[in-house]
């Protein structure tokens, strides 16, 4: 009994693990070039999801066909926040200008705090738009800061600057995903019926995304070993200054590969509401950051195909230990699954942070 | 080992600082609880900044050692209640809210301060919420139906000194937490200690190799901002609330506000996790009534603008300005 | 008796063999150059000595000490300091600091209170003539300027053995010859044993250095008085059948 119910269970671990993969490959392809760690990684899942959700409610299309907007989408987005956040500190122009002009900078803050004041006298129907005019001109002071000075720095910027950063754009995305779709959880139904396996039932929509994943991690390889883009972008993961030496534009791949990743991600986000297309919520991102981290130094944080095996283990083991949990009296076994796969990425950290399996 | 008295000189700003503040929340009627929040966030963000600002390492579970010694107050309060021990019961969950965040500390430092940079923070990001979990999975102290002691205080200390207690002495203690953390940021950043942190915090392998002992140093800034983190969620939470549940007490969110105190003040600064705290904490509260919902959706931009264009923060720019100035034996 | 003493030190780096099985010995007070091309494994050497990473194979010997698994922080209390090729003071801190620190944990560490490694900082500053410097970040100063402040705060950790990687790289030839005599000035006032190493300079080689070691591939090509050093037709092969003095970077 036990053990048709565990195989059931790993087997649709399996399934999910390759979903799972797929979400973390973005992490990993980000890392691997850019260095950086994309702590706002689950904010992006939750934007895929929610083009999934959207696509779905508004027009009834299939979240299949929803893939394509979510991966443009992510790009686009990838792109607005490398140029507009990542770029000045992985690769500083070193305008060389030291100080700031504070004119500039007690203009601006006056703008936003008349703004504030001014909205203090509105009804609230006005708010929601005064809240987004305010949230427009602190992005538009920042841009035209940003415009001037070209940022600050003459060197690479500190780890925990990028740390910040992804994760304020995180924040950002919540943020705004709340305010136009609220946080309560919402979920679609898209049945197309069901494969018996005998020991369990998967729905097509699952056995789908699973062979979306694959389907996505090949052409990713593909992509890196056979075309010229790819491999331009691969020998920055190996050695930037030689790339740079070989006349590689290093500043652009590292733009192109932040946005494919982010790419990636969100698309991983319409593939996991085909698995579970309910509890989508603006901030259902968090559990995916830290799942993609364990998975991501399961299969080394640098390597988007380790990460794909990392997933399918991680799919196993997180299904394994839910059975197992289940089995004990007072455990919840959905919080200690949860729990686990902290521990889990403990443990990894612990024995082996540049990756448990080795895939080159 | 004590250095020179003038080196302490920074001191008075703060004292003034929480003085004055403390002035106005007395004096001023009806702004009480304007002016304990301010405490909270200044208090938060110097201990956040003994830490993240000191070492250069980012905590993204940090709020857990906020939950976990509310947690300590909270099962000091709850299962002592009925044994007569008066105030002292305070005191004990005090010290157990200390005990928790130092071995909680403990246990994610052996793992994650041997990590470099970027690891370090992916080693912490699901300490929150893992231990949430194992609170809600393994039904520790009620699991997810937290602990209400609302009615245990009053039982134990009579109900006019549980409303003092809860209404202002709770207080009076996140004020004691933020001075003492700022005490301990002085302390630290005028004896060897801080010299070690600044080193490791420019250049890790640089510092290891001018025999500094770096796993020794950040073990110490993460242990002490914990405490300090433990005490303030026991006093501003446990004591002030009176009730405890795990989502509230491990919300990252917390999280984000100590990162965006630290760096509106500038990070590594004695004053600019005061000056952030409150210019957080009062546009916060502004926010909160002419734009409710809307703070951490208009302060996360803030949080790039300021890394990409004012790294110092406002404190580290004022710093700057007040060079050679008579000042500087103040500003830092 | 010997300073340090490496023996039979094996590195790799995947399947680069960065240091291959180098045997030397390093006197009290001496003053000794490592040379060799680039990619010889000069600086590997001097990362194996000081403990940034453990080596693979062999023994490192300090003072009778053996320093094989001590971690770095440990190697510079019992007095291994170190420059490093490219400059790394603590950018934030001012160069007082800076300097201070390195007599706060370095081999006098232990002992010394922070009022006490500020006094020896001006000390250091003095010597290297930063005084106009002394309270301000040392991540503006010159690259020049940089290599000084790293110069005095290795120097303010009080060693026995004192590496300095690539400590002319880049100079002119009268801040070269200049940076010759200060290395020889502090190896007779400090007393302690230098090692610096080298890339192409062949001119501060002959004045700086009593002993030379060439370095070529990761293995040890030469060991030898410097004058027999620079003449020795194997060196000129690994300087591309080129005399060294013409090999001049
Ligand atoms: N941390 C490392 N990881 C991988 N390979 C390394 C590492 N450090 C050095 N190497 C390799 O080891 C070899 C020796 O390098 P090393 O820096 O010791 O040479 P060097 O003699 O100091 O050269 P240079 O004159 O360029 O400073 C080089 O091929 C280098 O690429
Ligand atoms: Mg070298």
């Amino acid at each position: 009994m036990i053990f048709e119910q565990l195989s059931g269970n790993l087997l649709q671990g399996l399934v999910l693990g390759s979903v799972y993969g797929m979400a973390t490959m973005g992490l990993s392809l980000i890392f691997g070039v850019l260095q950086v760690v994309n702590v706002g990684h689950g904010a992006f899942i939750m934007v895929g999801a929610f083009t999934s959700l959207m696509m779905f409610q508004a027009a009834g299309v299939p979240p299949v066909l929803a893939i394509p907007v979510a991966f443009a989408i992510g790009m686009a987005l990838g792109m607005l926040f490398y140029f507009g956040a990542l770029k000045p500190l992985v690769s500083p122009s070193g305008s060389g200008i030291k100080s700031l002009d504070m004119r500039a900078v007690g203009m601006g803050a006056g703008i936003l705090v008349a703004l504030l004041v001014v909205m203090r006298f509105l009804s609230a129907a006005f708010k929601l738009h005064f809240a987004i005019t305010l949230f427009v001109a602190i992005i538009f002071l920042y841009g035209f800061l940003l415009y001037i000075y070209g940022g600050r720095r003459q060197d690479k910027a500190p780890e925990l600057a990028t740390l910040l950063v992804t994760f304020s754009i995180g924040v950002i995305l919540e943020e705004s995903v709340k305010q136009l779709f609220t946080s309560e959880a919402r979920g679609f139904n898209w049945a197309i019926g069901k494969l018996d396996l005998g020991v369990t039932v998967l729905p097509y929509t699952k056995l789908i995304a699973s062979f979306g994943s694959l389907t996505i991690a090949v052409l990713l390889y593909l992509w890196f070993r056979k075309t010229r883009a790819g491999m331009a972008m691969r020998s920055v993961v190996e050695d930037d200054v030689g790339a740079r030496v070989c006349g590689v534009n290093v500043d652009w791949q590292y733009a192109l590969s932040f946005s494919l990743g982010i790419g990636l991600t969100v698309t991983s986000g319409v593939l996991l509401t085909m698995f579970i297309p309910v509890g989508i919520n603006p901030y259902m991102g968090g559990p995916y950051t830290l799942k993609s981290f364990v998975i991501a130094v399961l299969g080394g944080l640098a390597s988007p195909y380790g990460a794909f095996f990392g997933g399918l283990v991680f799919g196993l083991v997180e299904n394994g230990s839910y059975t197992l949990f289940a089995q004990f009296q007072g455990l919840e076994p959905f919080a200690m699954t949860r729990f686990f796969s902290f521990v889990m990425l403990l443990v990894i950290l612990l024995l082996r942070p540049t990756g448990l399996l080795k895939v080159k | 080992m004590m250095r020179p008295v003038r080196a302490y000189y920074p001191i008075l700003p703060v004292l003034i600082g929480y003085g004055i503040l403390f002035g106005i929340g007395q004096m001023v009627p009806g702004k009480w609880q304007l002016i304990s929040q301010l405490a909270f966030f200044c208090a938060l963000g110097q201990a956040f900044n003994l830490f993240m600002g000191m070492t250069g390492y980012v905590d993204f579970g940090y709020v857990a050692f906020l939950g976990v010694g509310t947690y300590g107050m909270a099962v000091s309060i709850y299962y002592l209640f009925d044994k007569g021990l008066g105030l002292t019961m305070i005191v004990i969950g005090m010290i157990l809210a200390a005990v928790f965040s130092t071995l909680l500390s403990l246990a994610v430092g052996a793992v994650a301060l041997r990590l470099r940079g970027a690891y370090f923070a992916i080693a912490t990001i699901g300490v929150n919420e893992g231990f949430r979990f194992l609170i809600e999975g393994a039904r520790i102290w009620n699991g997810s139906d937290g602990m209400i002691f609302s009615r245990h205080m009053k039982t134990a200390f009579g109900r006019e000194t549980a409303m003092a207690l809860s209404m202002k002495w709770a207080d009076v203690i996140v004020f004691g937490v933020a001075f003492l953390a700022a005490v301990m940021t002085l302390l630290y950043m005028r004896n060897k200690v801080g010299y070690a942190l600044t080193a490791l915090r420019e250049d890790e392998d640089a510092a290891k190799v001018m025999g500094i002992n770096v796993t020794r140093y950040k073990l110490i800034a993460f242990i002490t901002s914990a405490i300090l983190a433990g005490l303030l969620g026991a006093s501003a939470w446990a004591l002030k609330l009176t009730y405890v549940y795990p989502t509230d007490v491990f919300a990252i969110h917390y999280t984000v506000e100590a990162i965006i105190i630290v760096l509106l003040g500038g990070a590594g600064t004695l004053l600019g996790p005061i000056v952030g705290g409150l210019i957080y904490g009062v546009s916060k509260y502004y926010l909160a009534i002419v734009l409710p919902g809307f703070q951490l959706m208009i302060f996360a931009p803030i949080i790039i603008m300021i890394i990409v264009l004012f790294p110092e923060g406002t404190v580290g720019i004022l710093k700057k300005r007040v060079f050679g100035t008579p000042l500087e034996k103040f500003i830092i | 008796m010997s300073l340090l003493r490496v023996e039979n030190v094996t590195k790799r780096f995947g399947g680069l063999v960065a240091v291959d099985d180098m045997s030397f010995e390093i006197r009290h007070g001496e003053l000794m150059a490592i040379v060799g091309p680039n990619g010889a494994g000069k600086t590997t050497m001097f990362n194996l000595i000081n403990g940034v990473f453990p080596a693979d194979e062999g023994r490192i010997i300090f003072e009778d000490v053996d320093v094989t698994r001590y971690p770095a922080y440990k190697r510079a209390h019992l007095g291994i300091g170190r420059t490093f090729q490219i400059p790394r003071p603590f950018a934030s801190a001012t160069v007082r600091e800076n300097i201070a620190i390195g007599g706060m944990f370095g081999a006098a560490g232990s002992e010394i209170s922070v009022d006490r490694a500020m006094e020896l900082a001006d000390h250091y500053i003095d010597i290297i003539g930063l005084k106009e410097h002394r309270d301000k970040p040392a991540g503006g100063l010159t690259p020049v300027e940089k290599k000084l402040v790293e110069i005095a705060r290795a120097l303010a950790m009080k060693p026995r053995l004192l590496l300095m990687d690539e400590a002319m790289a880049g100079m002119n030839p009268k801040d070269i010859d200049e940076m010759v005599a200060f290395i020889r000035e502090i190896r007779d006032t400090e007393g302690i044993a230098i090692v610096s190493m080298v890339e192409h300079i062949m001119r501060a080689v002959a004045g700086l250095a009593e002993r030379v070691i060439v370095m070529h591939q990761g293995a040890l090509l030469v060991d030898e008085p410097t004058q027999e050093a620079l003449s020795d037709p194997r060196v000129i092969e690994v300087y591309l059948g080129q005399p060294p003095e013409e090999a001049h970077a």
